[in-house]
Protein backbone atom coordinates (compact mmCIF):
# COMPACT_ATOMS: atom_id res chain seq x y z
CA UNK A 1 0.00 0.00 0.00
CA UNK A 2 1.79 3.57 -0.72
CA UNK A 3 1.04 5.98 1.55
CA UNK A 4 2.47 9.69 2.01
CA UNK A 5 3.98 9.25 5.36
CA UNK A 6 4.92 12.20 7.74
CA UNK A 7 8.39 11.71 9.07
CA UNK A 8 10.84 12.90 11.65
CA UNK A 9 14.51 13.26 10.64
CA UNK A 10 16.00 12.02 13.70
CA UNK A 11 19.78 11.60 13.15
CA UNK A 12 22.05 12.52 10.34
CA UNK A 13 25.66 10.74 10.15
CA UNK A 14 28.09 11.84 8.57
CA UNK A 15 29.62 9.34 6.12
CA UNK A 16 31.92 12.08 4.15
CA UNK A 17 32.20 15.56 3.89
CA UNK A 18 29.06 15.82 1.15
CA UNK A 19 27.20 12.55 2.11
CA UNK A 20 24.86 11.89 4.81
CA UNK A 21 22.72 8.61 6.33
CA UNK A 22 19.52 10.81 7.22
CA UNK A 23 17.57 8.61 9.67
CA UNK A 24 13.78 9.09 9.68
CA UNK A 25 11.56 7.44 12.40
CA UNK A 26 7.88 6.80 10.69
CA UNK A 27 5.26 4.74 11.14
CA UNK A 28 4.65 2.08 8.46
CA UNK A 29 7.28 3.25 5.44
CA UNK A 30 10.58 1.48 7.65
CA UNK A 31 8.82 -1.97 7.65
CA UNK A 32 6.61 -2.07 4.24
CA UNK A 33 9.67 -1.42 1.70
CA UNK A 34 11.21 -4.24 -0.15
CA UNK A 35 15.45 -3.65 -1.21
CA UNK A 36 15.14 -1.53 -4.09
CA UNK A 37 12.10 0.54 -3.80
CA UNK A 38 12.01 4.37 -3.20
CA UNK A 39 10.05 6.93 -1.44
CA UNK A 40 9.34 10.82 -3.35
CA UNK A 41 10.43 12.61 -0.20
CA UNK A 42 9.12 16.41 -0.44
CA UNK A 43 11.47 19.14 0.98
CA UNK A 44 9.81 21.22 3.29
CA UNK A 45 9.75 25.02 3.48
CA UNK A 46 11.04 25.28 0.55
CA UNK A 47 8.52 26.19 -2.48
CA UNK A 48 11.16 27.17 -4.91
CA UNK A 49 12.02 23.36 -4.58
CA UNK A 50 9.30 21.98 -5.98
CA UNK A 51 9.51 18.51 -6.80
CA UNK A 52 10.11 15.73 -4.63
CA UNK A 53 13.10 13.64 -5.14
CA UNK A 54 13.29 9.71 -5.28
CA UNK A 55 15.41 7.87 -3.04
CA UNK A 56 16.46 4.21 -2.97
CA UNK A 57 15.42 3.19 1.00
CA UNK A 58 18.86 2.41 2.27
CA UNK A 59 18.07 0.59 5.53
CA UNK A 60 15.70 0.55 8.13
CA UNK A 61 15.56 -1.61 11.59
CA UNK A 62 13.01 -2.78 13.70
CA UNK A 63 12.10 -0.09 15.98
CA UNK A 64 10.46 2.20 13.57
CA UNK A 65 13.36 4.26 11.54
CA UNK A 66 14.24 3.92 8.09
CA UNK A 67 17.46 5.55 6.28
CA UNK A 68 17.92 7.53 3.02
CA UNK A 69 22.04 7.98 1.66
CA UNK A 70 21.34 11.71 0.38
CA UNK A 71 24.94 13.63 -0.96
CA UNK A 72 24.74 17.18 -1.90
CA UNK A 73 24.99 16.98 -6.22
CA UNK A 74 22.87 20.61 -5.99
CA UNK A 75 20.97 23.05 -3.74
CA UNK A 76 17.96 21.13 -3.34
CA UNK A 77 19.63 17.51 -1.91
CA UNK A 78 21.76 20.43 -0.03
CA UNK A 79 18.80 21.61 1.71
CA UNK A 80 17.69 18.34 2.10
CA UNK A 81 20.90 16.85 3.64
CA UNK A 82 21.16 20.16 6.18
CA UNK A 83 17.50 19.80 7.44
CA UNK A 84 17.13 20.40 11.27
CA UNK A 85 16.83 17.40 13.66
CA UNK A 86 13.43 17.09 14.55
CA UNK A 87 12.48 18.35 10.84
CA UNK A 88 9.01 16.63 9.56
CA UNK A 89 9.27 14.98 5.86
CA UNK A 90 6.81 13.64 3.86
CA UNK A 91 7.77 10.65 1.81
CA UNK A 92 6.04 9.27 -0.60
CA UNK A 93 6.55 5.50 -0.85
CA UNK A 94 6.74 2.16 -1.19
CA UNK A 95 7.16 2.77 -4.79
CA UNK A 96 8.48 0.83 -7.73
CA UNK A 97 10.08 -2.79 -8.18
CA UNK A 98 12.24 -4.22 -5.93
CA UNK A 99 15.75 -6.96 -6.27
CA UNK A 100 14.93 -10.43 -6.41
CA UNK A 101 16.48 -12.36 -4.12
CA UNK A 102 18.87 -14.80 -5.68
CA UNK A 103 18.26 -18.78 -6.11
CA UNK A 104 19.78 -20.57 -3.40
CA UNK A 105 22.46 -22.22 -5.60
CA UNK A 106 23.29 -18.60 -6.22
CA UNK A 107 25.74 -16.79 -4.89
CA UNK A 108 24.88 -12.59 -4.69
CA UNK A 109 27.64 -10.38 -6.33
CA UNK A 110 27.13 -6.83 -5.56
CA UNK A 111 28.42 -3.45 -7.57
CA UNK A 112 27.95 -0.58 -6.30
CA UNK A 113 29.46 2.93 -7.47
CA UNK A 114 29.03 5.93 -5.00
CA UNK A 115 25.34 6.67 -3.43
CA UNK A 116 24.49 3.88 -5.74
CA UNK A 117 25.58 1.32 -2.80
CA UNK A 118 21.95 2.48 -0.83
CA UNK A 119 19.59 -0.03 -1.58
CA UNK A 120 21.73 -2.99 -1.10
CA UNK A 121 22.40 -2.31 2.90
CA UNK A 122 18.57 -3.09 3.18
CA UNK A 123 19.18 -6.06 0.54
CA UNK A 124 22.32 -7.63 1.74
CA UNK A 125 19.65 -7.30 5.21
CA UNK A 126 17.37 -9.91 3.74
CA UNK A 127 20.40 -12.48 2.73
CA UNK A 128 21.83 -11.92 6.04
CA UNK A 129 18.40 -12.41 7.73
CA UNK A 130 18.59 -16.09 5.38
CA UNK A 131 21.94 -17.05 6.14
CA UNK A 132 23.09 -16.27 2.83
CA UNK A 133 26.51 -14.61 1.80
CA UNK A 134 27.65 -12.43 -1.08
CA UNK A 135 30.24 -10.66 -2.14
CA UNK A 136 30.27 -6.57 -2.19
CA UNK A 137 32.34 -4.41 -5.25
CA UNK A 138 32.32 -1.23 -4.12
CA UNK A 139 33.70 1.29 -6.40
CA UNK A 140 34.64 5.23 -6.14
CA UNK A 141 36.92 8.01 -7.23
CA UNK A 142 39.04 8.08 -3.80
CA UNK A 143 38.27 6.29 -0.51
CA UNK A 144 35.65 9.34 0.72
CA UNK A 145 33.65 7.55 -1.77
CA UNK A 146 33.18 4.24 -0.18
CA UNK A 147 30.34 4.39 2.48
CA UNK A 148 28.88 1.80 4.63
CA UNK A 149 31.75 -0.89 4.63
CA UNK A 150 31.63 -1.72 7.75
CA UNK A 151 27.70 -2.27 7.99
CA UNK A 152 28.24 -4.65 4.75
CA UNK A 153 31.05 -6.49 6.85
CA UNK A 154 29.08 -6.86 9.56
CA UNK A 155 26.45 -8.17 7.51
CA UNK A 156 28.83 -10.86 6.25
CA UNK A 157 29.22 -9.63 3.29
CA UNK A 158 32.93 -9.86 1.15
CA UNK A 159 33.79 -6.32 1.03
CA UNK A 160 36.20 -5.64 -2.07
CA UNK A 161 37.00 -1.83 -3.02
CA UNK A 162 38.54 -0.41 -5.65
CA UNK A 163 39.23 3.68 -6.15
CA UNK A 164 40.48 5.44 -8.95
CA UNK A 165 43.00 7.65 -7.59
CA UNK A 166 44.23 4.18 -5.67
CA UNK A 167 43.19 5.49 -1.96
CA UNK A 168 42.09 2.62 -0.85
CA UNK A 169 41.65 -0.67 -2.50
CA UNK A 170 42.68 -2.06 -5.96
CA UNK A 171 43.51 1.01 -7.67
CA UNK A 172 40.80 1.38 -10.83
CA UNK A 173 37.58 0.69 -11.49
CA UNK A 174 35.07 -1.36 -9.28
CA UNK A 175 34.78 -3.14 -13.08
CA UNK A 176 38.34 -4.31 -13.02
CA UNK A 177 36.94 -6.07 -9.53
CA UNK A 178 33.96 -7.99 -11.39
CA UNK A 179 35.96 -11.23 -13.19
CA UNK A 180 37.49 -12.21 -10.14
CA UNK A 181 34.71 -11.97 -8.40
CA UNK A 182 32.70 -13.99 -10.82
CA UNK A 183 35.55 -16.89 -10.09
CA UNK A 184 35.39 -16.94 -6.58
CA UNK A 185 31.51 -16.89 -6.52
CA UNK A 186 30.22 -20.50 -7.51
CA UNK A 187 26.92 -19.18 -10.19
CA UNK A 188 27.47 -15.78 -9.46
CA UNK A 189 23.97 -13.53 -9.57
CA UNK A 190 24.77 -10.05 -10.36
CA UNK A 191 23.19 -6.62 -8.61
CA UNK A 192 24.02 -3.29 -9.56
CA UNK A 193 23.60 0.50 -8.72
CA UNK A 194 25.85 3.33 -10.25
CA UNK A 195 26.69 5.60 -12.41
CA UNK A 196 25.65 5.16 -15.91
CA UNK A 197 28.73 4.20 -17.76
CA UNK A 198 29.78 2.07 -14.74
CA UNK A 199 26.19 -0.09 -15.39
CA UNK A 200 26.89 -0.34 -18.66
CA UNK A 201 30.48 -1.36 -18.67
CA UNK A 202 29.03 -3.96 -15.75
CA UNK A 203 26.71 -5.18 -18.10
CA UNK A 204 28.75 -5.53 -20.98
CA UNK A 205 30.83 -7.99 -18.77
CA UNK A 206 27.90 -10.16 -18.00
CA UNK A 207 25.67 -10.49 -20.68
CA UNK A 208 28.52 -12.94 -22.40
CA UNK A 209 29.02 -15.15 -19.32
CA UNK A 210 24.84 -15.54 -18.85
CA UNK A 211 24.88 -14.04 -15.43
CA UNK A 212 21.71 -12.95 -14.31
CA UNK A 213 21.96 -9.16 -13.92
CA UNK A 214 19.22 -6.47 -12.12
CA UNK A 215 19.89 -2.98 -12.15
CA UNK A 216 18.80 -0.23 -10.45
CA UNK A 217 18.39 3.15 -12.49
CA UNK A 218 18.38 6.12 -10.99
CA UNK A 219 16.64 8.53 -13.48
CA UNK A 220 15.37 12.10 -12.58
CA UNK A 221 11.44 11.72 -11.68
CA UNK A 222 8.67 13.96 -11.46
CA UNK A 223 5.61 12.28 -9.70
CA UNK A 224 6.91 8.75 -8.59
CA UNK A 225 3.30 7.17 -9.53
CA UNK A 226 3.80 6.63 -13.15
CA UNK A 227 1.92 9.74 -14.34
CA UNK A 228 4.61 12.26 -15.38
CA UNK A 229 6.54 10.00 -17.94
CA UNK A 230 9.47 12.13 -17.23
CA UNK A 231 11.70 8.85 -16.09
CA UNK A 232 11.29 6.81 -18.62
CA UNK A 233 14.09 4.12 -19.57
CA UNK A 234 14.17 2.32 -22.92
CA UNK A 235 14.18 -1.22 -22.90
CA UNK A 236 13.09 -4.87 -24.63
CA UNK A 237 9.53 -6.09 -23.65
CA UNK A 238 9.21 -9.80 -23.46
CA UNK A 239 7.50 -9.74 -27.03
CA UNK A 240 10.89 -8.56 -28.63
CA UNK A 241 9.57 -4.79 -28.79
CA UNK A 242 11.84 -1.69 -27.56
CA UNK A 243 9.76 1.10 -25.88
CA UNK A 244 9.97 3.68 -23.09
CA UNK A 245 8.67 2.10 -19.99
CA UNK A 246 8.74 3.95 -16.67
CA UNK A 247 11.62 3.69 -13.71
CA UNK A 248 8.94 4.57 -11.24
CA UNK A 249 6.53 2.07 -11.83
CA UNK A 250 7.60 -0.70 -14.09
CA UNK A 251 11.54 0.30 -12.69
CA UNK A 252 13.81 1.08 -11.05
CA UNK A 253 14.87 -2.70 -10.85
CA UNK A 254 15.13 -4.06 -14.39
CA UNK A 255 16.55 -6.90 -15.65
CA UNK A 256 19.52 -5.88 -17.23
CA UNK A 257 19.58 -7.54 -20.69
CA UNK A 258 16.01 -5.73 -21.10
CA UNK A 259 17.42 -2.13 -21.07
CA UNK A 260 19.08 -0.56 -24.34
CA UNK A 261 21.99 0.85 -22.90
CA UNK A 262 22.93 2.18 -26.38
CA UNK A 263 19.71 4.76 -25.73
CA UNK A 264 20.86 5.92 -22.70
CA UNK A 265 20.36 9.54 -22.38
CA UNK A 266 23.36 10.03 -19.75
CA UNK A 267 26.88 8.33 -21.11
CA UNK A 268 28.73 10.37 -18.34
CA UNK B 1 -34.14 26.87 8.00
CA UNK B 2 -32.90 26.15 3.96
CA UNK B 3 -30.18 28.65 3.57
CA UNK B 4 -28.48 27.85 6.73
CA UNK B 5 -28.08 23.86 5.41
CA UNK B 6 -27.11 26.02 2.63
CA UNK B 7 -24.15 27.49 4.88
CA UNK B 8 -23.17 24.44 6.36
CA UNK B 9 -22.87 22.42 2.93
CA UNK B 10 -22.21 24.95 0.51
CA UNK B 11 -22.70 24.02 -2.59
CA UNK B 12 -19.55 23.60 -5.27
CA UNK B 13 -20.49 21.63 -8.14
CA UNK B 14 -20.58 23.11 -11.41
CA UNK B 15 -21.81 22.49 -14.89
CA UNK B 16 -19.78 22.66 -17.57
CA UNK B 17 -20.93 22.77 -21.30
CA UNK B 18 -23.46 20.50 -20.08
CA UNK B 19 -21.13 18.02 -17.82
CA UNK B 20 -22.27 18.03 -14.29
CA UNK B 21 -19.67 17.95 -11.80
CA UNK B 22 -19.72 17.52 -7.73
CA UNK B 23 -16.81 19.76 -7.55
CA UNK B 24 -14.86 22.30 -9.63
CA UNK B 25 -11.81 20.45 -9.25
CA UNK B 26 -10.33 18.60 -12.48
CA UNK B 27 -7.01 16.08 -12.84
CA UNK B 28 -5.11 17.51 -15.69
CA UNK B 29 -4.64 15.87 -18.64
CA UNK B 30 -0.61 14.50 -18.66
CA UNK B 31 -0.32 14.28 -15.04
CA UNK B 32 -3.36 12.33 -13.88
CA UNK B 33 -2.14 9.19 -16.64
CA UNK B 34 -5.03 7.33 -17.95
CA UNK B 35 -7.03 7.97 -14.49
CA UNK B 36 -6.54 4.74 -12.09
CA UNK B 37 -2.51 5.48 -11.79
CA UNK B 38 -3.63 7.28 -8.16
CA UNK B 39 -6.09 5.16 -6.72
CA UNK B 40 -4.18 4.23 -3.55
CA UNK B 41 -3.35 7.23 -2.90
CA UNK B 42 -5.75 10.80 -4.04
CA UNK B 43 -9.24 11.26 -2.71
CA UNK B 44 -11.16 10.39 -5.74
CA UNK B 45 -14.17 11.95 -4.03
CA UNK B 46 -13.13 15.36 -4.63
CA UNK B 47 -12.11 15.13 -7.84
CA UNK B 48 -14.89 16.56 -10.17
CA UNK B 49 -13.80 14.79 -13.82
CA UNK B 50 -10.48 13.29 -14.92
CA UNK B 51 -9.19 14.52 -18.50
CA UNK B 52 -6.98 11.64 -19.39
CA UNK B 53 -3.36 11.77 -21.52
CA UNK B 54 -3.40 13.20 -24.93
CA UNK B 55 -4.15 10.49 -27.68
CA UNK B 56 -3.39 10.33 -31.04
CA UNK B 57 -4.90 7.52 -33.53
CA UNK B 58 -1.34 5.71 -32.92
CA UNK B 59 0.73 4.69 -30.29
CA UNK B 60 4.02 7.41 -29.54
CA UNK B 61 7.11 7.26 -28.29
CA UNK B 62 7.11 10.33 -27.03
CA UNK B 63 10.44 12.47 -26.40
CA UNK B 64 13.62 10.60 -26.10
CA UNK B 65 14.95 11.81 -21.98
CA UNK B 66 16.10 13.39 -20.45
CA UNK B 67 12.18 14.99 -20.13
CA UNK B 68 11.94 16.94 -16.77
CA UNK B 69 13.94 19.32 -15.23
CA UNK B 70 13.10 21.43 -11.62
CA UNK B 71 13.18 25.26 -12.14
CA UNK B 72 11.96 27.66 -9.44
CA UNK B 73 8.66 26.87 -8.22
CA UNK B 74 8.19 25.19 -12.14
CA UNK B 75 8.63 22.07 -13.73
CA UNK B 76 9.74 21.80 -17.38
CA UNK B 77 8.78 19.07 -19.52
CA UNK B 78 9.45 17.88 -22.83
CA UNK B 79 7.63 14.27 -23.03
CA UNK B 80 6.15 14.73 -26.04
CA UNK B 81 2.97 12.89 -26.04
CA UNK B 82 4.19 9.13 -25.10
CA UNK B 83 0.77 7.49 -25.21
CA UNK B 84 -0.99 4.14 -26.44
CA UNK B 85 -3.01 5.14 -29.13
CA UNK B 86 -6.86 5.67 -28.95
CA UNK B 87 -7.44 1.81 -29.67
CA UNK B 88 -5.91 0.23 -26.67
CA UNK B 89 -7.29 3.68 -24.55
CA UNK B 90 -10.57 2.06 -25.28
CA UNK B 91 -9.74 -1.16 -25.05
CA UNK B 92 -7.91 -1.26 -22.42
CA UNK B 93 -7.33 1.79 -20.22
CA UNK B 94 -11.14 2.78 -20.39
CA UNK B 95 -13.04 0.03 -18.51
CA UNK B 96 -10.91 0.22 -15.57
CA UNK B 97 -11.11 4.61 -15.65
CA UNK B 98 -15.38 4.27 -16.19
CA UNK B 99 -15.80 1.89 -13.10
CA UNK B 100 -14.71 4.92 -11.50
CA UNK B 101 -17.88 6.84 -12.11
CA UNK B 102 -16.02 10.00 -12.58
CA UNK B 103 -16.91 12.90 -15.30
CA UNK B 104 -14.01 11.73 -18.37
CA UNK B 105 -12.82 14.28 -20.41
CA UNK B 106 -10.52 12.70 -23.08
CA UNK B 107 -7.79 15.05 -24.44
CA UNK B 108 -7.09 14.74 -28.51
CA UNK B 109 -3.95 15.63 -30.73
CA UNK B 110 -3.09 15.65 -33.92
CA UNK B 111 -1.10 16.10 -36.26
CA UNK B 112 -3.72 16.83 -38.89
CA UNK B 113 -6.64 18.14 -38.53
CA UNK B 114 -8.02 14.59 -39.70
CA UNK B 115 -6.67 13.09 -37.23
CA UNK B 116 -8.57 15.60 -34.81
CA UNK B 117 -11.65 14.75 -36.85
CA UNK B 118 -11.08 10.99 -36.71
CA UNK B 119 -10.46 10.62 -33.15
CA UNK B 120 -13.82 12.85 -32.20
CA UNK B 121 -15.64 10.68 -34.30
CA UNK B 122 -13.85 7.68 -32.54
CA UNK B 123 -15.16 8.99 -29.17
CA UNK B 124 -18.74 10.02 -30.06
CA UNK B 125 -21.07 7.74 -28.23
CA UNK B 126 -18.27 6.00 -26.54
CA UNK B 127 -19.95 5.20 -23.06
CA UNK B 128 -19.09 6.77 -19.96
CA UNK B 129 -17.04 10.27 -21.89
CA UNK B 130 -18.39 13.12 -20.69
CA UNK B 131 -16.20 14.96 -23.07
CA UNK B 132 -13.25 16.45 -25.77
CA UNK B 133 -10.23 18.48 -24.65
CA UNK B 134 -8.27 19.31 -27.74
CA UNK B 135 -4.77 19.43 -27.61
CA UNK B 136 -4.03 22.47 -29.79
CA UNK B 137 -1.50 23.71 -27.58
CA UNK B 138 1.44 21.16 -26.80
CA UNK B 139 4.80 22.68 -26.84
CA UNK B 140 6.73 19.25 -27.32
CA UNK B 141 5.62 18.12 -31.14
CA UNK B 142 6.56 19.23 -33.98
CA UNK B 143 3.89 18.74 -36.31
CA UNK B 144 0.19 19.96 -34.74
CA UNK B 145 -0.02 20.57 -31.23
CA UNK B 146 0.99 24.15 -30.64
CA UNK B 147 1.24 25.15 -34.46
CA UNK B 148 -2.57 24.75 -34.12
CA UNK B 149 -3.94 26.82 -31.14
CA UNK B 150 -0.97 29.91 -32.10
CA UNK B 151 -3.05 30.68 -34.53
CA UNK B 152 -6.26 31.71 -34.07
CA UNK B 153 -7.68 30.74 -37.82
CA UNK B 154 -6.27 27.60 -37.42
CA UNK B 155 -7.62 27.22 -33.65
CA UNK B 156 -10.79 27.99 -35.31
CA UNK B 157 -10.60 25.57 -37.89
CA UNK B 158 -9.95 22.34 -36.08
CA UNK B 159 -12.27 23.19 -33.64
CA UNK B 160 -15.19 23.39 -36.23
CA UNK B 161 -13.98 20.10 -37.80
CA UNK B 162 -14.36 18.47 -33.90
CA UNK B 163 -17.43 20.01 -33.26
CA UNK B 164 -18.73 18.23 -36.85
CA UNK B 165 -17.48 15.22 -35.69
CA UNK B 166 -19.27 14.80 -32.68
CA UNK B 167 -22.05 15.58 -30.28
CA UNK B 168 -19.78 15.62 -27.20
CA UNK B 169 -19.07 18.78 -25.22
CA UNK B 170 -15.75 20.28 -27.32
CA UNK B 171 -13.17 21.52 -24.86
CA UNK B 172 -10.22 23.49 -26.83
CA UNK B 173 -6.72 23.97 -24.57
CA UNK B 174 -5.52 26.77 -25.63
CA UNK B 175 -1.59 27.79 -25.38
CA UNK B 176 -0.29 30.89 -23.54
CA UNK B 177 1.93 31.14 -26.02
CA UNK B 178 -0.13 33.82 -28.25
CA UNK B 179 -0.23 37.60 -27.91
CA UNK B 180 -3.93 37.88 -27.75
CA UNK B 181 -5.46 35.32 -26.46
CA UNK B 182 -9.10 37.49 -26.55
CA UNK B 183 -8.72 36.53 -30.63
CA UNK B 184 -8.01 32.82 -30.30
CA UNK B 185 -10.92 32.50 -27.39
CA UNK B 186 -12.97 34.43 -29.61
CA UNK B 187 -12.28 32.50 -32.49
CA UNK B 188 -13.08 28.82 -31.00
CA UNK B 189 -16.14 30.11 -29.10
CA UNK B 190 -17.50 31.55 -32.43
CA UNK B 191 -16.10 28.04 -34.03
CA UNK B 192 -18.46 25.80 -31.54
CA UNK B 193 -16.42 25.08 -28.70
CA UNK B 194 -18.48 24.72 -25.90
CA UNK B 195 -15.75 25.29 -23.02
CA UNK B 196 -12.27 26.23 -23.13
CA UNK B 197 -8.98 25.03 -21.17
CA UNK B 198 -6.42 27.72 -20.54
CA UNK B 199 -3.11 27.19 -20.48
CA UNK B 200 -1.35 24.55 -21.22
CA UNK B 201 2.35 24.76 -20.55
CA UNK B 202 4.39 27.66 -21.18
CA UNK B 203 7.26 27.16 -23.60
CA UNK B 204 10.93 27.42 -21.70
CA UNK B 205 14.09 26.05 -21.04
CA UNK B 206 17.39 25.52 -18.84
CA UNK B 207 20.86 24.75 -19.33
CA UNK B 208 23.45 22.85 -17.77
CA UNK B 209 26.14 25.63 -17.53
CA UNK B 210 28.87 23.16 -17.10
CA UNK B 211 28.29 20.53 -19.74
CA UNK B 212 26.88 23.42 -22.01
CA UNK B 213 23.85 20.89 -22.97
CA UNK B 214 20.30 22.15 -22.52
CA UNK B 215 18.18 20.35 -19.32
CA UNK B 216 15.64 18.10 -21.98
CA UNK B 217 16.90 16.40 -24.81
CA UNK B 218 14.57 18.11 -26.93
CA UNK B 219 15.78 21.68 -26.01
CA UNK B 220 12.58 23.50 -25.53
CA UNK B 221 10.01 22.04 -23.19
CA UNK B 222 6.95 23.38 -21.44
CA UNK B 223 6.88 25.08 -17.83
CA UNK B 224 3.90 24.20 -15.29
CA UNK B 225 3.48 24.57 -11.61
CA UNK B 226 3.47 28.10 -9.72
CA UNK B 227 5.93 29.39 -11.79
CA UNK B 228 3.52 30.39 -14.21
CA UNK B 229 0.04 30.59 -12.12
CA UNK B 230 0.30 34.35 -12.62
CA UNK B 231 0.52 34.42 -16.48
CA UNK B 232 -2.67 32.09 -16.12
CA UNK B 233 -4.61 33.86 -14.34
CA UNK B 234 -3.76 37.13 -16.40
CA UNK B 235 -4.79 35.28 -19.57
CA UNK B 236 -8.30 33.66 -17.54
CA UNK B 237 -9.36 37.31 -17.04
CA UNK B 238 -8.79 38.28 -20.28
CA UNK B 239 -10.17 35.63 -22.15
CA UNK B 240 -13.48 35.79 -19.52
CA UNK B 241 -13.85 39.60 -20.33
CA UNK B 242 -14.32 38.28 -24.05
CA UNK B 243 -16.21 34.41 -24.15
CA UNK B 244 -19.72 33.55 -22.86
CA UNK B 245 -18.87 30.07 -22.75
CA UNK B 246 -17.66 28.31 -19.77
CA UNK B 247 -13.55 28.30 -18.68
CA UNK B 248 -11.69 25.85 -17.23
CA UNK B 249 -8.70 27.68 -15.86
CA UNK B 250 -5.18 25.50 -15.27
CA UNK B 251 -1.83 26.69 -13.81
CA UNK B 252 0.38 25.61 -10.60
CA UNK B 253 -3.01 25.38 -8.63
CA UNK B 254 -2.09 24.12 -5.22
CA UNK B 255 -4.38 25.84 -2.89
CA UNK B 256 -8.41 26.74 -2.45
CA UNK B 257 -7.00 30.00 -2.39
CA UNK B 258 -5.46 29.38 -6.07
CA UNK B 259 -8.50 28.06 -7.16
CA UNK B 260 -10.39 31.43 -5.87
CA UNK B 261 -8.09 33.96 -7.79
CA UNK B 262 -9.01 31.50 -11.30
CA UNK B 263 -12.77 31.27 -10.09
CA UNK B 264 -12.99 35.00 -9.80
CA UNK B 265 -10.95 35.93 -12.76
CA UNK B 266 -13.85 33.68 -14.76
CA UNK B 267 -13.10 30.03 -14.49
CA UNK B 268 -15.80 28.16 -13.79
CA UNK B 269 -13.68 25.41 -13.06
CA UNK B 270 -9.69 24.52 -12.59
CA UNK B 271 -7.17 21.62 -13.68
CA UNK B 272 -4.71 20.22 -11.04
CA UNK B 273 -1.82 19.07 -12.57
CA UNK B 274 2.24 19.56 -11.57
CA UNK B 275 1.04 19.88 -7.39
CA UNK B 276 -0.79 16.55 -7.28
CA UNK B 277 2.57 15.13 -8.08
CA UNK B 278 3.51 17.43 -5.10
CA UNK B 279 1.21 16.43 -3.16
CA UNK B 280 -1.40 13.72 -3.63
CA UNK B 281 -3.56 15.27 -0.99
CA UNK B 282 -4.14 18.54 -2.44
CA UNK B 283 -7.30 17.47 -3.78
CA UNK B 284 -9.14 16.79 -0.20
CA UNK B 285 -7.25 19.66 0.61
CA UNK B 286 -8.07 22.50 -1.78
CA UNK B 287 -11.96 20.41 -1.58
CA UNK B 288 -12.19 21.32 1.94
CA UNK B 289 -10.85 24.96 1.85
CA UNK B 290 -13.28 26.19 -0.80
CA UNK B 291 -16.37 25.05 1.66
CA UNK B 292 -14.28 26.62 4.57
CA UNK B 293 -13.86 29.76 2.40
CA UNK B 294 -17.79 29.75 1.05
CA UNK B 295 -19.08 29.18 4.49
CA UNK B 296 -16.97 32.51 6.00
CA UNK B 297 -17.86 34.56 3.08
CA UNK B 298 -21.61 33.14 2.65
CA UNK B 299 -21.28 32.03 -0.63
CA UNK B 300 -23.82 29.69 -0.70
CA UNK B 301 -22.67 28.07 -4.41
CA UNK B 302 -19.08 28.96 -5.62
CA UNK B 303 -20.30 29.15 -9.43
CA UNK B 304 -21.50 32.78 -7.91
CA UNK B 305 -18.17 33.79 -7.55
CA UNK B 306 -16.78 32.95 -11.33
CA UNK B 307 -16.11 36.28 -12.59
CA UNK B 308 -16.51 38.25 -9.38
CA UNK B 309 -13.53 39.94 -9.14
CA UNK B 310 -13.68 43.49 -7.84
CA UNK B 311 -11.56 45.72 -10.47
CA UNK B 312 -12.41 48.99 -8.96
CA UNK B 313 -9.59 48.55 -5.95
CA UNK B 314 -10.98 51.29 -4.45
CA UNK B 315 -14.56 50.03 -3.71
CA UNK B 316 -15.47 48.51 -0.01
CA UNK B 317 -15.98 44.77 -0.58
CA UNK B 318 -19.28 43.06 0.52
CA UNK B 319 -19.48 42.13 3.75
CA UNK B 320 -16.89 44.80 5.21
Amino acid sequence: MIRDESVELVERQALSSDAYLLHFRSESLFESFEPGQFTMVRLPEVPEFLLRRPYSFCDADSEGRFSLLVKEVGRGTRALARLPLGTDVSCLGPLGSAFALPSPEHTPVIVAGGVGIAPFVAFSRALHRDGRRGIVLLGGRSRSDLYLQEVFKALDMDVRCATEDGSYGRKGLVTDLLNEAFGDARLPALYSCGPSSMLRRVAEIARPLSVPHEVSLERRMGCGMGCCLGCVVYVRTKEGVSEYVRSCSEGPVFEADAVCWEHDPYPL
Amino acid sequence: MTSRVSQKHPDLSVEIAGIHMKGPLIAASGTFGYGTEYLELADYEAIGAIAVKGLYLEPRDGCRPPRIWETPSGMLNAIGLQEVGIKRFLDEKLPRLRELQKSILVNICGSSVEEYGELARLLDNVEGISGIEMNISCPNVHEGGILFGCDPDMAAYVTEVVRKATSLPVIPKLSPNVTDIAAVARKVESAGADAVSLINTMPAMAIDVETRKPRLANVVGGLSGPAIRPIALRLVYQASQVLSIPIIGIGGISSHEDVLEFVLAGASAVQIGTMGFVDPAVWRRTLDGLSDYCRRHRVHALRELTGGIIADVTAVPPGW
